[in-house]
């Protein structure tokens, strides 16, 4: 078993016109066995910046600390929120710190940049970064999400339109996966206004 | 103990805080997560005027296509680039790596870089981990010295080449070199056939594909074609795409939050309630 | 020398709460060439004197602005060698910054910085501290920036700022001639005409040196033909 399969995660993240979305499932299992039905991986860094994180729950929550540790540092160092760019490259470094003994853990980083243009990327678990212009996914739900999105993404969409393909591919892919489930956490962050909803899924 | 509480950013170097744990995990029968490869077919060749540089844009993760467009082919200096194999996270790294150190060096000696230099850098580095940091490397660049390619291997043996290719797809790679270079070729017919040597890649090699990515590097200029040739465009994607119909999904709860925007009114428009 | 008892060790303080051997790095600055800096609206200018010991010295083997990275420069008054410590290591600390970050230093957390080594140094067992002030001028996403830094580690903000022998004279010449509004140009003509003021000799493009740094971001520092086509407008 691999160790990502520990704790079972879905996480994906798309890009709309100047606005993203990030979803992510809500189980937490101990190998097949449910441990808990509404587990956060998705994190706020601030209004406009997002991170999630797949893989090892305890990992999880641990990186969660050290980012938001590092991001409240150069927010009170530099009088300033990050760019989702300078964050994702933090979040590189740190993992990567970590090269001969890494975290478990996935991340997958959404934001509005500069002109609330957004910026999604995901790294593996040593910092290796990929940004992607469409969507990017991770977690073991990843291969069935990598063909879902490929077939339901289209560019340019708008807040509600981006909510309903998103939750549809998190949807979809998590039901051929058995180590996430359970529903899901979306938010849709444009300029503007955050919508964060909880979608009903299949409880098996 | 103290230090653990007060973290301060990493000043280089790696950290072995989780070995011990992921060690007691591997023990227990949970496998280490496997790292994002570039797979990979790289090039690079001398040509008449300097040299060029050439990469697939494939990234994997074993079987999985993880990245269609990735940049395989890295800065070092103003008339230095690489292009790295291997793990996707040791190229980057050991790449920006030495690329600061060059800067540092640039302002320190007041001159260009010279190729030897950057190869110097990387070879000790990857020596000294004796193959963990696992980077592939095909390093090229023109400094006062002339033109200069180079090969870079994980455990830090080099070699200095006229052609050269890394990376899964070096043997289709290497086939059209041989088969085809020769001394003192032109600009176009060295792009044709670095072109040719990544294409053999991508078609001939599972590990790389998508797309050709080309560095021309001559005496004081350089220019990095990205995503020179398009051979493998999506065929697939319906041209409607999918529309979901709005409240399609069942909802549980709703919350939104609105931004309350530090936004700068420049002109006198009235916000929308 | 009433004070001279306090002044054998850094960490301590004299009964009138000085740290003499801070007072003492100032009056290296103070007896050192003279610099300034003048922030203009759309850049910075840098400009220094580079007055050599003896005339059998090959004046191009010596730098007094340096850059930081390629928007940030630096010049300084005072102890040469003490500068380049603190140039090293603040080229370090910009690229450690660029490492981590993946985004060019800001010009304000540089200063800092480098402030923080200066005040080390008034603080550590073993070391004196730097007989350099510095001028640090940048231009970044909050625009052209002139931050001066002192020995003791402090650090200001300047619309424009002199150090060094001339300083007082230089200083009220700078507030004659300041105006928020003015060019990089124009900021280039009031620095040379600030130098010559108290000027020994005569000014050339070979006994100054001038560092601009504009909306461009890219600093840069200007040949002795470029300072002496300047000095010809000026004249």
């Amino acid at each position: 078993m691999s160790i990502f399969e520990y704790n079972g995660s879905a996480l994906v993240a798309m890009v709309g016109k100047n606005c993203f979305a990030i979803a992510s499932d809500r189980r937490l299992g101990v190998q097949l066995q449910t441990i808990a039905t509404d587990f956060q991986r998705i994190f706020k860094i601030h209004d406009k910046l997002y991170v999630g994180l797949s893989g090892l729950a305890t990992d999880v929550q641990t990186l969660y600390q050290r980012f938001a540790f590092r991001h409240k540092l150069y927010q009170l160092r530099e009088e300033r929120n990050m760019r989702p760019e300078t964050f994702a490259s933090l979040v590189s470094a740190l993992l990567y710190e970590k090269r001969f003994g890494p975290y478990f853990c996935q991340p997958v980083i959404a934001g509005l940049g500069e002109d609330d243009k957004p910026f999604i990327c995901t790294m593996d678990s040593i910092g290796a970064k990929e940004l992607a212009k469409d969507f990017v996914v991770a977690g073991t739900a990843a291969e069935s999400l990598y063909g879902a999105c490929e077939s339901m993404y289209k560019p340019d969409m708008e807040p509600e339109e981006l909510f309903e393909t998103i939750s549809q591919a998190l949807l979809s892919s998590i039901d051929r996966d058995c180590l996430s489930g359970w529903g899901g956490h979306v938010y849709v962050v444009s300029p503007n206004q955050v919508i964060e909803r909880t979608l009903k899924g299949r409880m098996d | 103990m103290a230090n653990t509480a007060i973290e301060l950013p990493p000043k280089g170097g790696f950290s072995f805080d989780l070995c011990r744990r992921n060690e007691m995990l591997a023990k227990k029968g949970v496998q280490s997560p496997s790292f994002r490869k570039t797979g990979t077919t790289i090039v690079g060749l001398v040509f008449q005027d300097g040299v060029i540089l050439g990469a697939d844009t494939r990234a994997t993760e074993g079987p999985i296509v993880c990245d269609k467009n990735c940049e395989k082919i890295h800065y070092m200096a103003p008339n230095i680039y690489c292009c790295g194999a291997g793990t996707a996270a040791d190229t980057e790294a050991v790449t920006d790596m030495v690329s600061s150190q060059l800067e540092l060096h640039r302002y320190a000696t007041g001159r260009e870089s010279r190729v030897v230099t950057a190869l110097t850098l990387l070879k000790s580095h990857l020596y000294s981990y004796q193959g963990h940091v696992s980077a592939a490397l095909v390093l090229g660049g023109v400094d006062c010295t002339g033109p200069h390619l180079h090969t870079i291997y994980p455990h830090g043996s080099t070699d200095t080449l006229p052609f050269a290719t890394m990376g899964s797809g070096s043997l289709a790679a290497m086939a059209m070199f041989e088969s085809r270079y020769r001394e003192g070729m032109t600009r176009e017919e060295g792009i044709k056939l670095v072109c040719q040597a990544i294409c053999s890649g991508i078609f001939n090699d599972l590990g790389s594909g998508s797309n050709v990515d080309v560095c021309v590097i001559t005496k004081g200029q350089k220019e990095y074609l990205r995503n020179y040739e398009l051979p493998n465009p999506r065929t697939y994607v319906s041209s409607k795409g999918y529309s979901f119909a709005k409240g399609h999904t069942e909802v549980l709860s709703t919350k939104i939050t609105p931004l309350k925007e530090h936004v700068k009114i420049i002109e006198g428009d009235a916000m929308e309630e | 020398m009433g004070d001279s008892q306090y002044s054998f060790s850094l960490t301590t303080f004299s009964p009138s709460g000085k740290l003499v051997q801070i007072e003492h790095a100032l009056m290296a600055v103070g007896s050192g060439q003279t610099s300034l800096g003048i922030k203009a609206a759309n850049g910075v200018v840098i400009a220094t004197e580079k007055k050599l010991p003896s005339i059998l010295v090959d004046e191009s083997s010596v730098q007094k602005i340096q850059l930081l990275t390629s928007n940030i420069g630096v010049t300084y008054s005072g102890m040469g060698p003490d500068s380049r410590v603190l140039v090293r290591k603040s080229r370090k600390q910009a690229q450690q910054y660029y490492k981590l970050y993946k985004e060019p230093i800001p010009v304000t957390q540089l200063v800092r910085e480098t402030a923080t080594v200066m005040q080390e140094f008034t603080q550590s067992g073993g070391v004196r501290p730097f007989g350099v002030s510095l001028l640090v001028a940048g231009y970044d996403d909050n625009g052209p920036q002139l931050y001066q830094v002192d020995p003791s580690g402090s650090y200001f903000s300047w619309k424009a700022s002199a150090m060094g022998k001339n300083v007082t004279n230089a200083k009220s010449f700078l507030e004659k001639r300041y105006t928020e509004d003015m060019e990089l140009d124009d900021a280039v003509h009031t620095a040379i005409l600030t130098l010559k003021e108290g000027f020994e000799g005569q000014i050339s493009g070979k006994n100054i040196e001038i560092g601009v740094v504009g909306t461009d971001r890219k600093f840069r520092v200007l040949t002795p033909a470029e300072i002496s086509d300047f000095l010809a407008e000026v004249e």
